[in-house]
């Protein structure tokens, strides 16, 4: 019964941490990763397939949560207009930084293409409280930052389903290969869509009528495992059909209750999800973060890459330097989906624990450095804008 | 509840005077709105005057107190909303709705059992009524007190 003991003392460690962390004015998960990293210290043995386990039930609702709450892809058209070229140009200029930096210190082709789609989603959460802190929410740049971030997220699980695929191959695919993925793809997206516009709206008319209790929960948290379960029949990975499970769901009136709602959440962000980012910090060996300069320059490149890249994307559309700068510090925090990423590459065996181990340092630190680089910004505008008067 | 109201549909008891929003209204118009009607929930409908959302006191709050919402919840749709310059841009989308033949008793068991304080009735996609939780306790007490 040692692994109650061992459930309890992450969520509790988890909680108090993020608690801890959150107050000091950083984001909660930095609190659930440091959990897994003191619970690697003081347990001898942990249940690892009870909690992996645990961890990846963590990633499946935390993609089929933001499909089903959070998401709005009919938002995505106003975000594309104001903000595709700067979001591309830092996307593929930090893409190709990180798969570089993964290909200079001599790690295989499919290893650094993970490199590099885990250096490119941003994590909006971070940079949200930031842009209050500052009062820059309202303006030009703070309102294409967090248009970016929109973009970012989708394009983030778009490439999280292409390369989590590719794990789940374990070998860089051929274009038979690629084709096949494709076709996959369009089939299950099909069965998926059938399923969400036909068949899920039916039954859920006949779910609220039903007298057991919690009826439509219990059905939503079904419809998120049955759609992770149908994405690996195809071949894809579960992730993947629990966002589009999530996103599906967020169209039925029923299944978007409030209080339903809140109750996935309470199960998602109460339970699993920080098992999930604990137990990312229970993977990584500290070994590997104290000798060699990877970890430096897997730091250094993932922040300027977004710095460089969106400065220039932003210059492109007419920015000014400052603002310019403003919005790379603002793209700098990662956070869930790159994690996610990550995750899968490592249970996959493409991700090895040396560059899983600097990948997490690398999310760490982009949060901690994103608010003070754009406090910095926001300092030097205001002494140029004084200067000039 | 079955038998509390017999053979009783909904459109009897609905409101069929509403204070709506059309989609395209500013976030002013919103607050004006809030301002003048202590409604908890306005239903919001296109030109062709279907129902395509609503708008409640919980997103107003959200949007007046963004600065104060904790961390957690800076979601995606934290920052669309904030984003939002008209009603579109901050209801939500897919309200539950009923029928106006629904039988009462059908729609009293769903407020009661999932917490729901407002539905919108909806003909044909078209708005026609709303009923609240005040409307159906109103119409028990004057059945117990007629008995």
């Amino acid at each position: 019964m040692e692994i109650l003991l061992q459930i309890f003392l992450i969520l509790f460690l988890a909680k108090v941490l993020g608690e801890v962390i959150e107050r000091a004015g950083f984001p909660g998960i930095l609190g659930e990763i440091s959990a897994g990293v003191i619970v690697g210290f003081v347990l001898l043995r942990p249940d690892i397939e009870i909690l992996s386990f645990l961890a990846e039930l963590g990633a499946v609702f935390l993609l089929f949560t933001a499909g089903y709450r959070e998401v709005h892809l009919k938002e995505l058209r106003t975000a594309t207009k104001k903000a595709l070229i700067p979001t591309v140009i830092q996307i593929i200029f930090v893409f190709y930084l990180g798969f570089l930096v993964a290909r200079v210190f001599g790690f295989g082709l499919l290893e650094s293409l993970f490199m590099g789609v885990a250096f490119s989603p941003t994590s909006i959460g971070v940079t949200v409280k930031t842009l209050i802190d500052l009062d820059y929410l309202s303006s030009r740049v703070g309102s294409m930052i967090l248009s970016s971030a929109i973009l970012d997220d989708i394009i983030g699980i778009f490439m999280l389903s292409v390369f989590a695929t590719f794990a789940t191959l374990n070998q860089l695919p051929s274009i038979l290969h690629i084709l096949i993925i494709t076709g996959k793809l369009v089939l299950f997206i099909l069965i998926m869509f059938l399923l969400g516009w036909k068949i899920y709206p039916v039954i859920f008319n006949y779910i609220h009528r039903m007298h057991v209790k919690e009826s439509i929960f219990s059905f939503v948290v079904m419809i998120a495992l049955l759609s992770a379960y149908l994405a690996t029949l195809f071949g894809l990975h579960s992730v993947i059909g629990a966002f589009i499970g999530g996103l599906l769901l967020s169209n039925i009136p029923f299944a978007k209750i409030e209080g339903v709602q809140d109750k996935v959440s309470g199960l998602a962000y109460g339970i699993l999800v920080p098992f999930f980012f604990a137990f990312i910090g229970l993977s990584i060996d500290t070994g590997t973060l104290i000798t060699g300069y990877f970890t430096v320059f897997v730091v250094a490149t993932a922040i300027i890459g977004k710095l460089v890249g969106g400065f220039i994307g932003s210059r492109i559309v007419g920015f000014g330097n400052y603002d310019s700068l403003f919005f790379g510090a603002g793209m700098i925090p990662r956070a869930e989906v790159g994690l996610v990423i990550l995750a899968v590459g490592k249970s996959a065996g493409i991700v090895s624990i040396e560059m899983f181990s600097a990948i997490v340092f690398m999310v760490v630190s982009s949060i901690i450095v994103s608010p003070v680089l754009l406090k910095l910004v926001t300092m030097m505008k205001e002494k140029s804008n004084k200067a000039v008067l | 509840m079955s038998g509390i109201f017999p053979e009783l549909k909904v459109s009897k008891l609905m409101e069929r005077n509403i204070v709506f929003l059309q989609e395209d209204a500013s976030i002013n118009d919103v607050l004006d709105l809030f301002e003048k009607h202590h409604f908890h929930l306005f239903p919001v409908i296109n030109d062709e005057g279907n129902l395509v959302g609503v708008i409640d006191q919980d997103i107003i709050l959200e949007i007046l107190l963004f600065h104060r919402i904790p961390r957690v919840k800076h979601t995606h749709l934290a920052a669309v909303r904030s984003l939002g310059s008209d009603v579109k841009g901050i209801m939500v989308t897919h309200p539950v709705t009923i029928s106006p033949d629904t039988d009462l008793n059908e729609a009293a068991d769903l407020m009661l059992k999932h917490r729901v304080n407002n539905v919108c009735v909806v003909e044909n996609r078209k708005l026609v009524g709303v009923l609240t939780k005040h409307d159906i306790i109103n119409e028990v007490i004057k059945r117990k007190r007629s008995v």
